[in-house]
């Protein structure tokens, strides 16, 4: 990994200088961005990078340490550090140790495409996106990634992964106020559709044409994949038992009990094949699995390590973050409904094509607001009806997942740069009824 | 460091301009969570960026590989996307012209953060939880986190610029959750500064804390604003974010030209609307890095431009926009020092640094005076801003019902939401009671979270319509 040590090699050194628990993390990554403004290259950036994450726990301490300079004598000494901090710090009472390996692991299918390795086709593929919006201006941003990791623990680990992914996000202009954005986000070069996404960024910023200040009141809403995804992000994000603990939370207290629509399963999976947050282990090593956050509108259970599983009388969901466990790939299983019959639904509502900028009045109660953003739009008896713009959806994030009435058939993975939580999230269209919408009062 | 940001700086020789810009930092971070105390963190970092322009391209390589094949590797990436970048280009990338820099400094800084040790930082932690376990107020939720870093960074360009420094910054973060009958309140809030530990003190954690976790369970009890037309009274903490959010972000002049359009979006303003009156003749706004002692502080940005007051508006008036050397070519001016990067990897983009309203000469009371009926609101927890930063919102944590002049009960989460326009025009009333708030701002792609101050004074709206508000949840 470094010149000089492996992941072993720094457990090891941990170990000897006094750690009960130790567990280290290499990446390596090579990453290139083309951005891009106006429809054209605002500039390359290219990340040629390596990092090592120790923790390290002793006598319940713990302590950790990212590295961004693997200096051999750098890394030495923060480990030495490192082992000083732990033992000097007071003991964290809910440290239940780490997962006991070794394990086996199934790398998930399709997460690896080596024609998305030194491809020399980003430009292409940006100018091809910027050209399919048919918009007379573009914006965006492409990312290209191939990243390494490697982890040992003290408990007998040694876990090793590649992943790849083409992330597009481009948002198309027409005049003023008339926008649209959408994504396409893949591991493989074969899932990868820019163009696609170029089309619907266009098609959206086309219909959007001359919006008109929207009304504010109770409206039910067609919330885009896009859209969704951020929504989705947060409520995965509150089932992470530490932020239950840490005030983060509105599901707080809900375990067993209803917290959305019988029709909504939420899934994190990382074992899905071809999911951009898809990794065969978890930060402790333990094999990563498929776990129901919410089941049937019900809430099955918090995401857990092995420490917050013990402190919650539960099992662990092979979610660490040693500290923070964490949602890897998140899934909003699909409906029946086509696309075109979830519309056709709607006889007076709106359909949000993306949204940003949710903040919490009170992460506990899940008081919220966000801002739609892009193509906005009245529904009548099913159809787009005229574009809106200037308004703000102020509700519940629990009302909302209560609120659900429809799920369309084809869900769509979404990770770009306004997701208030950075974690991919697959969602179908999604039908809310009565969300309270609001607008300035001057 | 130098001699190597030099020699890299050759190995990008063949391009018609080249910087290149090491970063070492080390940060240290101790959580207190519910008094238990989570892992103590630190980090360290090294890594040098390359930016080059060529023909009209610009290219970034970053790496924190710093062996010859790897540096001179990262330089000929550098060269080779900003040819490919320049190929087809419609309009060529033109840096504002600069005279070289040459500096040498260090913020002001007598106890550096990072001497501390942690387990002191972890006991003032603990001091303060205990003081909020004394207050009796229940509080099921308190997170307290204490982080320092310190940033050296050299940096030198094609053109002779030389300039290190070394900057060292703190940030107490919080986050409580008052609960009353299984209802909650929660107030979460930065306090950050640049220099040494010494500052800490200065902040009376324990004391500020406590009274903010009384205060939470009064409001509990207090009952919910009613929609209808009123004057309201708003602290330094929501004058400091309004500023920040409605006239530092659309007066950002690379929004302006649309380079963040695809994620922080664009800004209401054009690029000819200097001189636009979007606010009465009392408000003024500039954004200042070389205000001592600010979160934001530096002496020269990131492309060793010198730091300098920037005046945005002025009697209620758009005189300026915040400028890199990119964005300057676009007017034919100077930069004005707005270019920040927050780590070694990420590219300098058109930032802020502390943005405030200037304050005026009447005292909180004379503001107070002045309104027969309506509402003082001191600090928020919701806000938002929609991405070309018209239209805000702020749903306020504390505040009071005000009756001729005299604030009298608390009234909970009143909602202010507003255009801009329509928020600057209701000032009438500019207050001198100055006050800061810290925050981390987000913007570039990847995102890119910098340490800025924002703040004012007390400021006073007249005729003002609350929003509406959502049926409550427990």
């Amino acid at each position: 990994m470094t010149e000089h040590m492996t992941a072993e090699d720094v457990v090891e050194l941990c170990r000897k200088l006094g750690a009960d628990d130790a567990v280290a993390q290499l990446f390596v990554g090579n990453t290139t961005q083309v951005k891009f403004a106006n429809s054209a290259i605002a500039i390359t950036q290219n990340w040629s990078e390596a990092s090592l994450n120790v923790f390290v726990a002793c006598r319940k301490r713990i302590a950790s340490v990212m590295l961004e300079d693997l200096d051999h004598l750098v890394v030495r000494s923060s480990i030495e550090r490192l082992l000083k901090i732990a033992k000097s710090s007071q003991p964290n009472k809910d440290w239940a140790g780490l997962a006991r390996g070794p394990f086996n692991y199934t790398k998930p299918k399709d997460t690896f495409d080596k024609n998305l390795v030194d491809t020399d086709k980003a430009t292409d593929w940006v100018n091809a996106a910027i050209a399919a919006t048919s918009a007379p201006k573009a914006a965006g941003v492409l990312y290209l990634r191939d990243t390494g990791h490697v982890l040992a623990t003290s408990e007998g680990v040694h876990a090793e992964d590649r992943g790849t992914s083409a992330e597009l996000s481009i948002r198309a202009f027409f005049e003023k106020d008339e926008s649209g954005h959408a994504v396409s986000a893949s591991c493989t070069k074969a899932g990868f559709d820019p163009e696609a996404a170029g089309r619907k960024a266009g098609e959206l910023a086309k219909a959007a044409r001359k919006p008109q200040p929207g009304q504010a009141g109770k409206f039910d809403i067609i919330f885009d994949p896009l859209a969704f995804a951020d929504l989705l992000s947060v409520v995965a994000s509150s089932a992470s038992a530490y932020n239950v603990d840490a005030g983060y939370s509105f599901l707080a207290g809900k375990l067993g009990k209803p917290v959305a629509n019988p029709s909504v399963t939420l899934l994190d999976d990382p074992t899905a094949a071809g999911g951009l947050g898809s990794i065969p282990f978890d930060d402790e090593g333990r094999p990563t699995q498929r776990t129901s956050i919410i089941e049937n509108g019900s809430l099955r259970t918090y995401l857990h390590n092995t420490s917050t599983a013990k402190k919650f009388n539960s099992t662990t969901t092979a979610s660490a973050g040693l500290i923070a466990p964490q949602p890897r790939n998140v899934i909003l299983q699909p409906g029946s409904a086509s696309k075109d019959a979830l519309f056709k639904q709607v006889k007076d509502g709106i359909y949000v094509s993306n949204i940003w900028y949710t903040r919490f009045q009170n992460y506990r109660t899940g008081d919220f607001s966000t801002i739609p953003r892009d193509g906005l739009f009245i529904i009548r008896n099913g159809e787009l009806w005229r574009s809106v713009k200037g308004l703000r959806i102020t509700d519940n994030l629990q009302r909302i997942l209560e609120n659900i009435a429809v799920l369309s058939s084809k869900p769509e993975t979404m990770l770009w740069w306004g997701m208030e939580y950075q974690v991919p999230v697959t969602t179908p269209y999604v039908l809310v009824k009565g969300v309270n919408i609001t607008k300035p009062t001057m | 460091m130098l001699d190597l940001a030099n020699k890299v700086l050759k190995l990008a020789a063949t391009a018609d301009w080249a910087e290149v810009r090491i970063e070492k930092a080390e940060g240290n971070s101790v959580i207190l969570k519910n008094g238990n105390p989570d892992a103590a963190g630190f980090d360290r970092s090294l890594g040098i960026a390359i930016r080059v322009l060529v023909k009209g391209g610009m290219g970034i390589a970053f790496t924190n590989r710093l062996d010859q094949a790897s540096l001179q590797a990262a330089a000929e990436k550098a060269l080779k996307t900003a040819k490919a970048a320049s190929r087809g280009l419609r309009k060529p990338v033109v840096l504002a012209p600069q005279k070289a820099q040459t500096a040498d400094y260090s913020a002001d800084c007598k106890v550096r953060p990072a001497d501390i040790d942690s387990s002191e930082k972890l006991a003032l932690l603990m001091d303060i939880d205990n003081a909020l376990l004394s207050t009796k107020v229940k509080l099921p939720a308190r997170m307290l986190q204490i982080d320092d870093s310190t940033r050296e960074q050299w940096l030198v360009n094609s053109e002779g610029t030389s300039i290190h420094s070394t900057i060292p910054r703190l940030c107490f973060t919080y986050l409580l959750t008052a609960e009353r009958d299984g209802d909650t309140e929660q107030r979460m809030r930065e306090l950050g500064a640049t220099g040494g530990w010494e500052l800490v003190k200065q902040w009376k954690l324990e004391q500020q804390l406590t009274e903010e976790a009384k205060l939470l369970a009064r409001i509990l009890t207090a009952p919910r604003a009613v929609d209808g037309v009123t004057d309201i009274i708003i602290g330094p903490e929501i004058t400091g974010i309004a500023a920040h959010e409605s006239v530092g972000h659309p007066q950002e002049a690379d929004r302006i030209l649309g380079r963040e359009a695809a994620q922080a979006g664009e800004a209401y303003l054009n690029a000819d609307d200097m001189g636009l009156k979007i606010g009465s003749p009392v408000v003024n706004v500039v954004d200042d890095p070389t205000v001592r002692g600010s979160y934001g502080w530096y002496r020269y940005d990131d492309e060793g431009v010198q730091a300098q007051r920037r005046p945005l508006i002025t009697a209620g008036k758009v005189v300026g926009f915040l400028q890199d050397r990119r964005s300057a070519s676009h007017w034919g001016i100077h930069s004005n020092g707005s270019c920040r990067a927050s780590a070694w990897d990420r590219e300098p983009i058109v930032r802020m640094s502390t943005t405030q309203v200037v304050p005026g000469d009447q005292s909180i009371e004379e503001l107070l005076e002045g309104v027969k009926r309506g509402i003082w609101i001191k600090t928020y927890m919701e806000w938002n801003i929609d991405d070309k930063r018209f239209n805000q919102r702020y749903v306020g944590l504390e505040a009071w019902n005000v009756v001729n002049g005299e604030p009298t009960t608390l009234v909970r989460r009143p909602a202010l939401e507003l255009t801009t326009p329509a928020f600057w025009s209701a000032v009438d009333a500019v207050g001198n009671d100055l006050g800061w708030a810290t925050g981390h701002c987000g913007k570039g792609d990847p995102m890119q979270g910098v340490p800025v101050w924002f703040g004012g004074p007390s400021m006073r709206l007249r005729n003002i319509r609350l929003g509406l508000r959502p049926e409550a949840k427990a």
